[in-house]
């Protein structure tokens, strides 16, 4: 018999498959382990990041779901709350009690309810609506609100270099 | 690339090794030769290093196979951080420093690398989903072997500090009895999830056991480091370089005391307090344990806040955070319904106190409007009720607050006015004026799940609010009302408005009513739970006005799915009505547009003096009136409160009976 964690990840993995959210595609890197996924993630409609693809990486821990998933986008991304090598920055991918930048609700935190699914929801739109207080790439942010013509161009030429096109 | 700097170095020593016999003939000056010429020992210790780290990935290739990128990754982290240790230890004996020396810190580092292998093996167990024999036997021998080692390397350091007095092999002996407890650990583990894996279903007390060896093994490596300090400190100078490794050690063993002392808190709780979930109770939800997502069958159990998991779910979550999954009410600052029941009959005493004061004039006064902290006087036509409106607030009591706590103990007070009071508000004027056309029975609101609010509120409730009046449906109202609103005037324009804030109010204070409910329903489940659970918990008893406590819990079961609350609301007016308790508002149109409420609470029937608490609340700034002259309602809930007590005393007996 297997651990949870492994079973609840199958049991994630079947209904994503099964049941796909729109905009999202994810599962295990090789059936032989269902601890490291890889999941693509269409930018938002109406947004700077319309059209894109973005891949990432999850990483679950031994103790899935009770500890939360690490993501990282393997392409490049310029985004308020995306670091700049990739790591994503959402509350609900923290644990409680342990707050990297000191100003998330306990209440948005990771719990075991949370799942693949909704995390990747919450990071589509936390494409959409970047939170500046946040500071994982402060550039980004300071740019987003600030100069958010030029925040929406380099998001655009994202898009393009993930779509394979010339930038 | 390994193989080129193999090579080049086995090169290399055969080049020095045949040059020195070239130049000697012999083997002894040959010997003599390389170990007097520096450039040929480097290359000898190098060639040394070389051995060692191929003799290493054999021993992997034997003992582990291929190692995963992640293995890799924290081998390598581990091992930069060992090697500055070890670089550290080497300035404390800088004074017998010798190739001796340098070749038991690399035999311990040599070891030190498989432990951590293992360990990172055994963790990987529970993430795979096949493990072959192979796997078992390579981990186990690995174990064993390692095990040995450690044994023999702590004898022999041992040994040699009884002979030769403290050494060096101090440190050794200490770094390899940290490396036994390693061991000790991992085997623990090992055969923990080695016994997992060997049934079909999931083994509730691995994480149990696993916490548990967490603790003993921090504890043991703790006293370790702080001895090994000790004496160091004593004998050499400070062993900076077991610094960082205590710290760790510390930390993780004062985790490890933190959750094994709040996990046992809250699964005490968990086990005397919170009722198993009943089968209906099980249909009515999905029935999928959100924590594992699998199927609830058995051993499930309902929080306060009701929701449902699996008993060995719970559990493992309560290991880390005593909060519900999905909500995130703190179980263990939750007071059980028995620590909870005598303050509130304190407070009940004391409102009655109040309001005995306040009866004098038959009024007291409390400020309705979410206890903005002070009572403000304001039913001046009586200074008496005043007086005592002040004395209260004075007295540090939270009039609305008692009133509010007061109501909840009864559990079918509040709701059971509900759809009369609702019922009468239609009938009197509120704003508009007064049609007199009697309404047909209300139905049951069906705007109430809307102003459902997430049960984590549910135990931070506001002061109850009365309901505020009914808004006219337009169906009935005359011709001359819909003619005062219709038009661009202003007093057209101020019809309407009045008309959409009674609208407004009501829904309000629909919301907070709602709240009440969940409250009240969760306080009741915790009792009731567990006499539906266990036939032996005692039934209502025959007193009448105590048995509203028992139909309310069973059937309000059900409460806990958004869904299924208007249900559970109806019940409740039913129960209500079952009671007989009447209830009266009498809303009074005041200037500024400010409605006051007047509820007149006949209490239960079966009280033979009709006891009656009326109040008029001012909702906005204006002030309330209320008439607390209720001595016999407030025995009546104390009764009610005594028999919750009781009921849940017996339960809890009767729960830990079948539990122990």
């Amino acid at each position: 018999m297997a651990g949870s964690a492994l079973r609840r990840l199958m049991a994630e993995y079947k209904q994503l498959t099964l049941d796909p959210p729109e905009g999202i595609v994810a599962g295990p890197v090789s059936e032989d382990n269902f601890f490291e996924w890889e999941a693509l993630i269409a930018g938002p409609e109406g947004t700077c990041f319309e059209g894109g693809v973005f891949p990432a990486r999850l990483v679950f821990p031994p103790d899935y779901p009770l500890s939360p998933p690490k993501m990282k986008f393997t392409c490049d991304m310029f985004h308020p709350n995306i670091f700049a090598d990739g790591r994503v920055c959402i509350s609900i991918l923290h644990a409680p009690g342990d707050d990297p930048l000191g100003y998330e609700l306990s209440a948005e935190r990771w719990s075991p309810v949370q799942s693949v699914e909704k995390i990747l929801l919450s990071v589509v739109s936390m494409l959409a609506e970047p939170n500046d207080e946040s500071g994982a790439n402060v550039d980004a942010a300071i740019m987003w609100r600030e100069r958010r013509e030029e925040f929406n161009s380099i998001a655009r030429r994202l898009v393009r270099k993930t779509l394979g096109l010339e930038t | 690339m390994q193989l080129l700097i193999s090579s080049v170095c086995m090169a290399l020593t055969s080049a020095v090794i045949g040059n020195a016999y070239f130049q000697k003939q012999q083997f002894y000056p040959a010997v003599v030769y390389i170990t007097k010429s520096n450039a040929s020992m480097a290359v000898i210790y190098i060639q040394f290093f070389v051995i060692v780290f191929m003799f290493g990935k054999l021993l992997r290739k034997i003992f582990l196979g291929t190692l995963r990128a992640a293995e890799f990754e924290h081998l390598l982290e581990r091992f930069w951080y060992a090697l500055t240790e070890t670089c550290l230890a080497f300035t404390v004996f800088r004074d017998d420093f010798n190739p001796r020396f340098v070749a038991l810190f690399t035999v311990l580092l040599f070891l030190k690398s498989f432990h951590w292998l293992a360990e990172e093996r055994v963790d990987y167990m529970e993430r795979s989903p096949v493990l072959g024999w192979l796997f078992h036997i390579r981990v186990g021998s690995l174990l064993t072997m390692l095990g040995i080692l450690d044994y023999l390397l702590l004898i022999h350091a041992y040994n040699s500090t009884l002979v030769r007095g403290p050494t060096v092999q101090l440190v050794f002996g200490f770094e390899y009895a940290i490396l036994l407890t390693v061991i000790a650990s991992t085997t623990i583990k090992y055969v923990l999830h080695a016994a997992e894996m060997r049934t079909d279903t999931p083994w509730e007390n691995k994480a149990v056991f696993l916490l548990y060896t967490e603790l003993v093994i921090g504890l043991i490596k703790v006293v370790l480091y702080l001895l090994f300090v000790v004496i160091m400190a004593k004998i050499y100078a400070l062993p900076m370089f077991v610094f960082r490794p205590m710290f760790f050690t510390i930390r993780n063993f004062r985790k490890a005391l933190n959750d094994v002392i709040m996990s046992r808190r809250a699964i005490r709780n968990m086990n005397t307090l919170y009722p198993d979930a009943t089968p209906e109770e099980l249909r009515q939800s999905d029935n999928i344990c959100i924590i594992c997502r699998e199927d609830m069958v058995n051993h499930s159990k309902k929080l306060p806040c009701g929701h449902i998991f699996h008993t060995t779910c719970l559990r493992s979550w309560f290991q880390r955070q005593q909060t519900c999954p999905t909500c995130r009410l703190n179980i263990l600052r939750t007071p059980a319904i028995n620590s909870v029941a005598m303050p509130r009959a304190a407070d009940d005493a004391a409102a009655a106190a109040a309001a005995a004061a306040g009866g004098a004039g038959g009024v007291a006064v409390a400020n309705a409007a979410a206890g903005a902290g002070g009572a403000q006087p304001a039913g001046t036509e009586d200074p008496n009720a005043v007086a005592a409106a002040v004395a209260a607030a004075a007295a540090g009591l939270d009039l609305d607050g008692n009133l509010g706590r007061a109501r909840r103990p009864g559990g079918v007070n509040v709701p059971a006015s509900f759809t009369e009071l609702f019922a009468e508000a239609n009938r009197l004027p509120n704003g508009l004026p007064n049609l007199g056309i009697p309404r047909p029975p209300i139905p049951p609101m069906p705007m109430l799940s809307p102003f459902m609010m997430p049960p984590q509120f549910a135990y931070f409730t506001p002061p109850p609010l009365p309901p505020p009046p009914m808004p006219q449906d337009l169906s009935t109202l005359s011709d001359d009302e819909l003619r005062a609103m219709e038009g661009d005037q202003r007093k057209h324009i101020e019809q309407r408005l009045k008309l959409l804030g009674n609208i407004n109010l009501m829904l309000d204070s629909v919301g907070i009513m709602m709240n009440q409910y969940q409250t009240l329903t969760a306080r009741l489940q915790l009792a009731a739970g567990p006499s539906t659970a266990t036939p032996a918990a005692p039934p209502a008893t025959g007193d009448a006005t105590e048995s509203p406590a028992a139909p309310a819990e069973t059937s309000s079961s059900s409460v806990y799915d958004m869904p299924s609350t208007s249900a559970a609301a109806r019940n409740q007016q039913e129960e209500a009505r079952q009671l007989k308790t009447t209830a009266g508002v009498a809303v009074v149109a005041a200037g500024n547009g400010v409605e006051k409420v007047t509820i007149e609470d006949l209490g239960a029937d079966e009280d033979d003096v009709p006891s009656t608490a009326t109040k008029t609340v001012s909702l906005g700034n204006a002030e309330a009136e209320v008439d607390e002259n209720s001595s016999k309602l407030n025995e009546l809930r104390e009764r009610r409160l005594k028999f919750l007590q009781d009921n849940n005393k017996a339960a809890n007996g009767s729960e830990k009976t079948t539990t122990d």
